[in-house]
């Protein structure tokens, strides 16, 4: 799988809703030492309820500057939640008709997170 | 002592560097034909451009990563890659531009015809960036290009009502025969001509050629804030001295020999053969600059190892980027395109560009995470949104404005 099949498509929950599309996905590197780096693990997906465009970062942090443009990407991207990994049925697992592929499907129960990350 | 000397050296290549094919051709053009009617554009693009270009320069200091890098990174690969594209276009554009400039100042002084010139003019070019070293190939061209000092002596010595020219400057006006839609177009030029995105390409990667930290951000500063505007008054007359020999007259500029023209009434051979290497030097370094910046584009995106810090065989793609696009700007001119129409394509064009570069530099420049306590302050916050505006508004009205007046007519 490639990380473009899975940015901007539509994510639905179990029952076939729509919840938005995934706008970024967040890795974690916390896997066997690849060269320098220790090798990235998919951790989960961002899911923005109503636009699948660049959200510019401001998801991350609560980073509030320039305040026009922070505000506006805030609306445009609000109610944005991060999907683990694991809650994501395989799109290969998914049922469903053919047409609905690349679509992501997300397992009943699955829990919204909030997408900032920590300050260190 | 070497420190007030690396200071000079950085302000004075900054007003030297400043001034290419696109400022020349755009503020003689409108100079001969709005008068100083349009020098309140010059001032809006200079400033932008100071801004612009500290804020990319301070990002690449401090956080390490050139515009591309960050572009690909905040914007993901689709609209990234779109923006690349556009931006890659503009740039061998502008890049095409720079070498015909090359080839019709030789012309002006050889009398040998341009379409020879050009294939050596791109062949130079290839081999300076080849060869030379990065910090004496922008301080040779930076330093020769304030010959072009001479149209600001030109300006003097034809002795033309100031009042005139300052009341043209003061109380714009749209002069009678030319229509107002026209004016906002070369308007949109002229911004373009002072804000050509590919001097922020070069300026946010040439901080990492030159390995800026955080303590260069002061000096870095300075060169543009210093350089920069007094590089403006060098593009303000040069459309002074259009606005004095052309616009009574009612010619209009389409040669760089009109160009020169004023320089050559106002102090004979010598003024002239100054405008000309002054002409040479300043085509020659954006040539330079555009080329690399083309290289610089698509290795941060695609992630190839650049530089002119490695040797060509460490980062062959980035060579051979730059090698393609300086071939095909090249035969682009040999197909007897006029280097000055290209060159007021690719003004307006990179008017039209502008944002998609603007808009991830503003962002990252107010990251904490990539900037710490270098973010931006409310000042440059403030303006930066103003200029936001401004880049969104150029480049919205720059096609309906190029198809409303038939580029100029």
């Amino acid at each position: 799988m490639l990380l473009s099949d899975l940015l901007d498509a539509p994510v639905r929950d179990s029952d076939g809703r729509a919840l938005g599309y995934v706008v970024d996905v967040r890795l974690v590197l916390d896997g066997p030492l690849d060269g320098v780096l220790a090798a990235p693990r998919l951790h989960g997906l961002l899911v923005s309820p109503r636009t699948g465009t660049s959200f510019l970062g401001y998801e991350r942090t609560d980073e509030n500057s320039p305040a026009l443009l922070a505000r506006w990407l805030r609306h445009r991207h609000r109610g944005t939640f991060l999907v683990l990994w694991s809650d994501v049925v395989r799109p290969d697992h998914a049922p469903g008709p053919r047409d609905d592929e690349q679509a992501v499907t997300l397992r009943g129960g699955y829990h919204r997170w909030d997408p900032a990350l920590p300050r260190p | 002592m070497k420190k007030i000397f690396a200071v000079a050296l950085g302000v004075l290549t900054a007003i030297g560097g400043f001034v290419d094919i696109g400022d020349l051709v755009t503020n003689a053009v409108v100079g001969a034909r709005f008068g100083m009617s349009l020098v309140w554009v010059v001032l809006v693009g200079v400033v932008g451009i100071c801004l612009f270009a500290q804020m990319s320069g301070r990002v690449a200091a401090v956080s390490g990563r050139a515009t591309f890098e960050i572009i690909r990174e905040r914007l993901g690969p689709r609209i990234g890659g779109a923006n690349l594209v556009a931006s890659f276009f503009v740039t061998v554009l502008t890049l095409t531009a720079e070498i015909g400039g090359i080839a019709l100042a030789l012309e002006l002084a050889s009398s040998v015809e341009r379409r020879l010139w050009i294939p050596f003019a791109g062949l130079a070019v290839w081999l300076v960036l080849w060869r030379v070293k990065f910090s004496v190939l922008e301080n040779v061209t930076g330093l020769l290009g304030l010959t072009l000092v001479v149209f600001a002596v030109a300006l003097f010595q034809l002795g033309p009502d100031w009042g005139e020219l300052v009341d043209q400057a003061v109380r714009p006006t749209v002069p009678q025969g030319e229509g107002v839609p026209t004016y906002w177009y070369y308007a949109v030029a002229l911004f373009g001509a002072a804000m050509t995105p590919y001097e922020v390409f070069f300026f946010s990667s040439g901080a990492r050629e030159e390995k800026w930290t955080a303590k260069d951000v002061s000096q870095s500063r300075l060169n543009v804030l210093v350089g920069f505007p007094l590089g403006g008054l060098l593009s303000v007359a040069i459309a002074g001295c259009a606005a004095v020999v052309f616009l009574p007259r009612e010619v209009d500029v389409t040669s760089l020999s009109q160009i020169t023209l004023p320089v050559a009434m106002a102090g004979g051979k010598l003024l002239l053969a100054l405008a000309i290497l002054g002409i040479v030097a300043a085509t020659f370094g954006a040539a330079l600059e555009t080329a690399l910046s083309t290289g610089y584009t698509l290795a941060q995106f695609l992630g190839w190892s650049w530089g002119k810090y490695r040797r060509p065989a460490e980062a062959t793609r980035f060579h051979t980027a730059m090698l393609v696009a300086v071939v095909v700007g090249t035969l682009v001119l040999l197909t007897n395109v006029d280097p000055i129409a290209v060159t007021e394509y690719s003004v307006v064009f990179s008017a039209i560009a502008l944002p998609l570069t603007y808009l991830p530099i503003l962002v990252v420049a107010n990251d904490r995470e990539y900037m710490g306590e270098h973010v931006n302050g409310r000042t440059t916050n403030a303006l930066g949104l103003v200029y936001l505006v401004i880049i969104v508004v150029a480049s919205l009205a720059a096609i309906p404005l190029m198809i409303a007046t038939g580029a100029g007519g």
